[in-house]
């Protein structure tokens, strides 16, 4: 009997299992945290069997800062809209302009198409550490520093060249004819854009904007930086956090961690089904 | 161009142009697409543009529709220059190479694209993609998504799409090229049972001469932008105009044999002198020692026996490649390679090496200048209606 192709065995299904399991291991072990008491937490070796307990949760958002206080509003639910409104109209912003330029760039080549798509390209190329000290003074001195403007525009301009670049590829694999067939079939270049092509790249839109807003979620040393004390971020709050009266509050941070996760895991989860195809830039077919 | 159109004597008026363009011009670049292109099609006729990858059949179709714009020259279409007409108000629908059909869309609302487009009423394009679906037979897979369907089925819903709005003029781009052999066959019959129903002008572009040839009412032949032979599909193979259409129609290719005038009223070639083709009355007119080919097809050199036809020359047998029930006779005659076609019976038994004695069929002999190619006139120019008796 030939193996049927494209399954595979338990040997491999298990292999992957083990190799999934190890990737996955820092995460269990951050939720776990998460719902353990602080000895609990320190316990060496590590405790597998504990009471779970929510205290830790309560204290992301009110806990007292010195023993015996009483608890105190941290602002994390301030800090956890900021990273999700910054993030997501970041992305947003960056989606919308890039994709028009994507497609400018993809089916009305300039002279010179690839040095601009070069050119837009090496914005990136800069570590992050070299460019903070001109962008922080540019801010300083335009009054940008601390506001959402000043933070949204960044991450829209940090977002733009991966976004055209991403698009692009996916806008070139789209047939011509299928557009001049529109064209023929009555509709305008707008119409061509809004209902043949943009349905078309669906999958590449939902895996650009993941990717985005994944970059976005997860940026610090700007976010250090540059937003102020109303405008901060999730990751920038969760430095801060680290340290205070009773040493590291391991399950403290493992309970920022883990809703700080939680809108990566869901945006991923309802986009997942186009993830794949956009991913792997349309090679998978379904 | 020449024109070896077929006309019946006493039909009365010449039939009016459908679509006519006159000396268009396109370049992209330094890349000359249309090179002056003179072209008619007339109403209810299915034309077919034959030509070589990279003649400019594309490029012709494209500016019909408007997808392109002409660098030059004249579009009129129904006695109306259409240059500056949108593209949708042509009234002129074409079927692409690959199809083109929408895949996010499903085969429905592919049909009911150009209707939507028009803001046709919503109960009338229910009805029409229905009546589409019928007479294309698709009704089955109208709700599934296009790339789901066969590549027969997705070759009729794109030629349905391009139908529902009742178009006056059909162009079709090489539309059987992405299929399989097999289907091929059977959707040129579908193209020629479509053009009899519908009666809609067809302007049909390929490559392929036996498309051109087993559906084109009348063919033109492109050749770097320009037509070079307009005529019945029995026009182009009787009377090619240069070595090009003599060897770019019928399969295999004519055999083309450098040849000069010689001694007389003959023509000669490495392995003959032949004399009293069609061609005898203008070989006067030529110089002595002038450099001609000789074009013969396939078919019409045979081994000799019976009746002589024409000049008999011994041949040695090189290849054969038998096709089922014709066999293709490579023979090395005189040093060059010839090709002859035979009834599968009658090549039992040829192997390479085999010696034989041949002759050409001297009547269906076809002489060009070997530099330009250009066909030299026959005794009494190509008679009316000749071609198809």
């Amino acid at each position: 009997m030939r193996r049927q192709i494209g399954r595979a065995g338990w040997g491999w299904t298990g292999f992957s299992a083990v190799v999934s399991f190890i990737y996955f291991f820092p995460v269990l072990w951050i939720v776990l945290t998460a719902f353990k008491a602080h000895t609990d937490a320190l316990a060496i070796p590590p405790k597998w069997i504990f009471t779970p307990t929510l205290e830790n949760f309560v204290s992301v958002f009110a806990r007292a800062y010195i023993k015996g206080q009483t608890a105190v509003d941290t602002n994390f639910d301030v800090y956890f809209f900021n990273s999700i409104f910054i993030a997501g109209s970041s992305v947003l912003i960056a989606l919308i302009i890039g994709t028009l330029a994507a497609y400018g760039f993809s089916r009305y080549p300039l002279k010179g198409n690839n040095t601009y798509l070069f050119i837009i390209l090496t914005t990136r190329m800069l570590p992050p550490i070299v460019v903070i000290i001109p962008i922080f003074l540019m801010f300083r001195v335009s009054g940008l520093s601390g506001t959402y403007l000043g933070v949204i525009l960044l991450y829209t301009a940090f977002n733009l060249p991966f976004t055209i670049w991403m698009m692009k590829s996916f806008f070139d694999e789209l047939s011509p004819e299928v557009e001049d067939a529109a064209r023929l079939d009555g509709s305008n270049g707008y119409r061509v854009f809004f209902r043949v092509c943009m349905p078309q790249v669906k999958a590449g839109l939902a895996a650009t904007a993941v990717f985005g807003l994944i970059l976005t979620w997860n940026e610090f040393l700007f976010a250090l930086l540059l937003t102020g004390v109303e405008t901060r971020t999730v990751p920038v709050a969760m430095a801060q956090t680290i340290g205070g009266d009773i040493g590291v509050r391991w399950g403290l941070l493992a309970a920022i961690e883990t809703l700080f996760l939680i809108p990566v895991v869901v945006v991923v989860y309802v986009l997942q089904n186009h993830l794949l195809r956009g991913v792997t830039f349309g090679t998978i077919r379904r | 161009m020449r024109d070896t159109e077929r006309r019946e004597p006493g039909s009365g008026p010449e039939p009016e142009a459908h679509l006519r363009l006159e000396g268009v011009g396109k370049r992209f670049g330094s890349i000359v697409a249309l090179d002056g292109l003179d072209l008619e099609v007339r109403h209810g006729e299915f034309y077919c543009l034959l030509g070589a990858s990279a003649a400019g059949k594309t490029t012709a179709l494209r500016v019909i529709s408007g997808l392109e714009t002409p660098g030059g020259g004249r579009v009129v279409f129904d006695g109306e220059e259409i240059a500056g007409v949108p593209s949708p108000d042509r009234g002129i629908a074409m079927v692409f190479q690959t199809f083109a059909l929408y895949p996010h869309l499903s085969v429905f609302e592919n049909l009911a694209y150009p209707l939507r487009e028009a803001r046709t009423p919503g109960p009338e394009i229910r009805a029409r993609v229905a009546e589409m679906a019928e007479m294309l037979r698709i009704g089955h897979v109208l709700q599934r998504k296009p790339e789901t369907a066969s590549g027969g089925e997705q070759q009729r819903i794109a030629i349905g799409r391009a139908l529902i709005r009742r178009p006056r003029l059909l162009l079709l781009d090489e539309p059987l090229t992405n299929l399989d052999a097999k289907l091929r066959h059977d959707m040129r019959a579908e193209f020629k049972r479509l053009h009899r129903e519908l009666g809609t002008t067809m302007l049909y572009a390929t490559p392929d001469e036996l498309e051109a040839l087993g559906m084109g009412e009348r063919i033109g032949v492109l050749r770097d932008g320009r037509i070079v032979q307009t005529g019945s599909p029995d026009e182009l193979y009787e009377h090619p105009v240069d070595t090009y259409v003599g060897q770019m129609v019928g399969s295999p290719k004519m055999n083309l044999a450098p040849a000069q005038r010689g001694e007389g009223l003959t023509v000669a070639t490495s392995f003959a002198d032949v004399s009293g083709g069609p061609w005898t009355g203008t070989l006067a007119d030529l110089p002595q020692q002038a450099g001609l080919l000789l074009g013969f097809r396939p078919t019409d050199i045979r081994p000799a026996g019976g009746a002589p036809r024409g000049p008999r020359f011994p041949a040695r047998v090189h290849l054969t490649e038998p096709l089922g029930d014709v066999t293709v006779v490579d023979l090395d005659i005189a040093e060059d390679m010839y090709r002859m076609v035979l009834p599968e019976s009658e090549a039992v038994g040829f192997r390479p090496g085999d010696r034989l004695d041949v002759e050409i069929a001297v009547e269906q002999t076809h002489l060009f200048h070997r530099d330009t190619g250009a066909a030299i006139g026959r005794d009494v120019a190509p008679p009316s209606g000749a071609a198809a008796a």
